[in-house]
């Protein structure tokens, strides 16, 4: 069976990529080791669950429950669980592509994924990215700085500026109105882009942004597979 | 402060795993269609405006200017990640200055 191309070459340019991502998601990690070491967490265990999970709002989340003094495994595990829900979508939109690497080569690189080196693979398959190293070279400056930025941020955080006046909260939507604007080609594909703004608003305003993420890719697939004509004919997306 | 951490930390640690592989393991037993095609090409961009309009929705001014220029960059230089950088360096610009 002839494997996809996954190489060095693809891994340094997903690499570059993820470069573009080092500065705001350092200062995110920032903010959860100071958010961790106010719980009382001290740095290696701060800098365990950033490890473990690799996921902002899943630590965040977690640290409140722990917070609680009344949190149990199966909390912690509902927890996760809801917050990052939305990297099921992730996986699958990914499988077509990564799988031809193999999966001794796509589940480890599923390890490297968050939301904005999704954004930026998917663009770069939209763009006609082969390299399956790609996925796993956009999640290495992230996951080095996500661990530097816990570190130091239980460390020393309370004498270190506001990551959100650096515009470190602003790095995703910003990642993604951007590529959006360039994925966008003609008007078919505005639909699953008004379909996706409308589910997200009107979910996550109830139920919090990370279900809106989820409702806004359910909702966009849900309307682009029943629309969806055979091929030979125009596609709604 | 927490005596069971180490298994607060396993727990987490095999939830956050599962979330990543799960629908890259499911996607496996769908059969291939042109339904399912249309609809994890439609995903992405369903994503990234959800992302969008949920942050220009709870934002002010500083974030729907920002997020206005790194898209409109994008559309002109056709550098997204460029695009995206400016756009946050934007943003904490204008906080700098207080809007």
């Amino acid at each position: 069976m002839i494997r996809a191309p996954f190489t060095l070459a693809g891994f340094g340019r997903g690499v570059r990529f993820g470069l573009a991502l080092a500065l705001p998601i350092g200062l995110y990690g920032l903010a959860f080791g100071l958010v961790a070491a106010q719980a009382g967490m001290g740095w290696g265990w701060a800098t365990g669950f950033s490890t473990a999970i690799f996921s902002g709002s899943a630590q965040l989340a977690t640290i409140s429950v722990l917070q609680t003094g009344h949190a149990t495994l199966t909390a912690v595990a509902a927890t996760v669980l809801v917050m990052n829900a939305r990297y099921l979508l992730f996986g699958a939109t990914l499988q077509p592509w990564l799988s031809q690497a193999g999966p001794a080569r796509a589940l480890p690189s599923l390890l490297l994924l968050g939301d904005a080196n999704w954004i930026i693979t998917m663009r770069a398959i939209d763009a006609g990215e082969k390299d399956r190293a790609f996925l796993a070279g956009t999640g290495i400056p992230p996951l080095v700085v996500w661990l530097g930025g816990t570190v130091v941020g239980a460390m020393f955080g309370s004498i270190l500026p506001d990551p959100k006046a650096l515009g470190a909260d602003l790095m995703l939507p910003a990642f993604a109105a951007a590529m959006m604007a360039v994925m966008v080609r003609g008007p078919a594909s505005l639909v699953p882009v008004a379909v996706g703004a409308v589910s997200a608003l009107g979910v996550g305003h109830l139920a919090g942004p990370g279900w809106g993420i989820v409702a806004a890719g359910l909702a966009g697939a849900g309307f682009a597979a029943l629309t969806a004509r055979p091929k030979g004919h125009a596609n709604a997306a | 402060m927490l005596p069971d951490l180490p298994a607060f930390l396993l727990v987490a640690a095999a939830a956050a795993v599962a979330c990543r592989f799960a629908g890259y393991v499911a996607m496996r037993w769908l059969p291939p269609s042109h339904r399912l095609d249309a609809a994890l090409r439609a995903t992405p961009l369903a994503v990234m405006a959800g992302i969008t309009a949920m942050a220009l929705a709870v934002g002010g001014m500083t974030e729907a200017l920002a997020l206005t220029l790194a898209g409109v960059v994008a559309l002109v230089t056709r550098n997204d990640v460029g695009a995206a950088v400016a756009g946050v360096a934007f943003g904490a610009v204008l906080r700098a200055f207080g809007l």
